[in-house]
């Protein structure tokens, strides 16, 4: 008996043991990596920022379901409107997104019932204005939601029209062009931007009453000096049937409440995906430590995983935090307004918080909204304890607070002491207070060289304050050594009676 | 032993610094050197590559500590010195210089000791600066290492008595020859692992065979 125990009992039990799954350090198990890059571009795995936490989907909202859904937008006022484009149709979500608001199918134009065709983007301004890109009317319908949503009870009416955007007529625009609408956001004053369909030259921006005035933060080409090289050697016949070097279109653009545009695009080099706009249309967005605003730093590879990351939305959050939705690896990038890497999280997979075609991003109060297109889902994120930290101390820090952020990073740092954002953070904290030993600490922690070397100087300078007196008698007694040393040496030579040299 | 190590040709090293025409003159004609001593200044050398690469001050050092690896480097290192001193030999040979492959060892090897006496108080100093005050660390190192350049150069020329002019040109086919050694060796590795690849087959085919 107690052979067969050795032999077969104890074996199967080991095997168990090493086959069985290591328990989870973290609290909820997500179906993703979650992973921060460092100084030297290397990848340091972290808690989940962010957790599923729900998919809506038409079914689970009592409609049909939707079909190639393009872009989402949440309101001032909590509502959650969805472009539906395949069903032709926007529907307005309630706040927590467990029912339908309204669906809108149609709309009243000067008299006739007139519906939309592909309706792509969608944006909602403060007094209940709704702007929807009618991508295949070619035109962009503005209506006015304020007597719909006011009533209590559901009702049948259609929706006010305000004015329709269409036939762009300017200068800058050729004879033929036809307007394609994509994504669309107004800014506060009513500006419209626009991104449409094969238009290079940048966004398009439109004035309240609907006039187009001017593009907006065209993307810089870029030939790289090998192409210039070999440029030089072609025919004129290979040039023709080369690719044409102009610049890509943009993706994705929201606004922040004080007006700069923030716009997503394609970088091929994945260094710069995003850009904000100044009202100007100069791009003023600050770059972090690594100047990389691109997603993923470039993975090596001949795969379709391989490359620099798409980006395709970008969603401004609070406290100058915007979010890039990556489409290759279904991955999404948060950076703080210096354009430092908070987190990532994200990624391509049927599981539940995994995507199979992301095309937009949106932020709900401090959740982060994943519109699926292929899964005709809205996925919906909800920031762990680690997430939820870094949220408040990096929009402590934007409000000026830094030591009220300081107790914040302390606790970030107990989920992932690799985050060099909280080490600056702390010993920024610690320079103004003056401990200058425990500040330079965490700022080399924090690979800060700039802030380090400003602690070490005034540490420096206290130290030698603090020990003037050392030094100087220290100095005395070499000085009178040396003398003295000298003067003995003199005595020995001259009682040698010199030393001749050769 | 003597003949390598003596207090007088360890002193000697010291003197080539201010005296590198004369000291490599006489290094080649007057047996003053030693290539042992040479070693030991491209070992430290190596050794103070190094220590900058950990040990220099944060301010300064942009290295991630944890790809630096004294083995490696210290291979790297020797293994550049003596491609360098056997393809300036096998230039020199046949371009009348009078260096045998001792003496270029021992020039090239004497002239690194600027890089250490400049190197190690450089790393000691890059400790207590700030972020304005590099340029003395830089400064320090840029000294150690025109100082090598110089040595190295006039080094060459007086132990194959050359002239400035034909000095420069032999290096630059020293640097020729050096890429023909590479492209040697790699094809000699090359074939060597096709013969060996071979042999394993053959044996291979017979095991499963018998």
């Amino acid at each position: 008996m107690k052979q067969l125990i050795l032999r077969t009992v104890l074996p199967i039990v080991l095997m168990l043991l090493i086959l069985s799954e290591p328990v989870s350090v973290c609290a909820a198990e997500v179906p993703y990596d979650s992973y921060n890059y460092d100084y030297w571009n290397k990848v340091v795995f972290t808690p989940a920022a962010y957790v599923p936490d729900d998919s809506i989907s038409g079914v689970s909202l009592g409609t049909t379901p939707f079909l190639n859904p393009q872009d989402i937008f949440v309101a001032q006022n909590g509502l959650v409107y969805l472009a539906d484009t395949g069903n032709n149709r926007v529907l307005i979500l309630s706040e927590d997104m467990k029912s339908i608001v309204k669906e809108i199918k149609e709309f009243d134009n000067q008299g006739t019932a007139d519906t939309f065709n592909a309706p792509y983007g969608v944006c909602a301004t403060a007094d209940n204005e709704l702007y929807i890109a009618d991508s295949q009317n070619n035109r962009i319908v503005v209506l006015d939601l304020s007597v719909l949503l006011g009533e209590t009870t559901a009702s049948e009416e259609t929706p006010e029209l305000v004015k329709i955007i269409e036939n762009p007529v300017s200068d800058v625009l050729e004879a033929d062009y036809v307007f394609t609408p994509l994504k669309v956001t107004v800014d506060y004053a009513g500006r419209v931007y626009v991104v449409a369909q094969f238009m290079f030259q940048g966004v398009m921006v439109f004035e309240k009453n609907g006039q187009f005035t001017s593009f907006f933060g065209t993307i810089p080409v870029k030939i790289s000096t090998i192409e210039k090289f070999w440029k030089k050697f072609k025919t004129k016949e290979q040039r023709e049937k080369s690719l044409m070097y102009i610049a890509t279109e943009y993706t994705g653009i929201d606004v922040d409440p004080s007006g700069f545009l923030y716009a997503s695009y394609i970088d091929s080099a994945g260094i710069q995906a995003v850009m904000r706009l100044n009202p100007n249309g100069q791009d003023v967005i600050k770059k972090g430590q690594n100047a990389n605003l691109g997603g993923d730093i470039w993975i090596d590879g001949m795969s379709e995983y391989s490359g620099p990351s798409r980006i395709i939305d970008v969603v401004y959050r609070d406290k100058g935090i915007y979010s890039l939705l990556d489409a290759k690896r279904g991955r999404i990038f948060t950076y703080d307004y210096e354009g430092n890497l908070l987190y990532i999280f994200g990624g391509i997979g049927t599981q539940e918080g995994t995507f199979v075609t992301p095309v937009a991003i949106e932020a709900n109060e401090n959740k982060i909204l994943v519109l699926d297109s292929y899964r005709a889902e809205i996925i919906s994120f909800t920031p762990s304890e680690y997430g939820t930290l870094i949220n408040d101390a990096v929009g402590l820090r934007y409000d000026g607070d830094e030591t009220l952020a300081v107790d914040k990073w302390n606790e970030v740092l107990k989920y992932n002491e690799n985050l060099e954002l909280a080490n600056v953070g702390i010993g920024k904290a610690y320079l103004t207070t003056g401990e200058y030993k425990l500040a330079m600490k965490y700022l080399k922690l924090g690979m800060s060289r700039q802030y380090y070397s400003i602690a070490y100087k005034r540490y420096r300078n206290e130290f030698l304050k603090a020990n003037l007196g050392y030094f100087m008698t220290g100095a005395l007694v070499l000085i009178a050594a040396w003398f003295v040393f000298k003067g003995l040496r003199r005595k020995n030579r001259k009682a040698k009676g010199g030393r001749s040299y050769e | 032993m003597n003949k390598f190590f003596s207090a007088e040709k360890f002193k000697y090293t010291f003197y080539l610094l201010s005296h590198p025409l004369d000291g490599f003159y006489e290094i080649r004609h007057r047996d003053r050197g030693s290539v042992p001593i040479a070693l030991i200044i491209v070992f430290l050398a190596g050794l103070t590559y190094t220590l900058n690469r950990i040990w220099a001050g944060f301010v300064v050092n942009d290295v991630n500590p944890r790809t630096v690896d004294l083995l490696s480097e210290m291979q790297g290192i020797f293994v550049v010195y003596f491609l360098f001193c056997v393809g300036n030999w096998s230039i020199t040979c046949l371009m009348n210089g009078e260096g045998r492959l001792k003496d270029i060892i021992m020039a090239v090897g004497y002239s690194l000791l600027p890089m250490i006496l400049c190197g190690l108080p450089a790393i000691l100093l890059s400790r207590f600066i700030a972020s304005d005050e590099e340029a003395f660390y830089y400064l320090i190192i840029f000294i150690g290492t025109a100082w090598t350049v110089i040595m190295m150069l006039l080094g060459i020329m007086t132990v194959h008595n050359y002239s400035l002019g034909k000095t420069l040109f032999t290096l630059f086919l020293t640097l020729i020859a050096i890429l023909i050694i590479i492209f040697v060796f790699m094809m000699l590795s090359t074939l060597l692992d096709q013969v060996f690849m071979f042999i394993r087959s053959i044996y291979l085919e017979l095991l499963f065979r018998g």
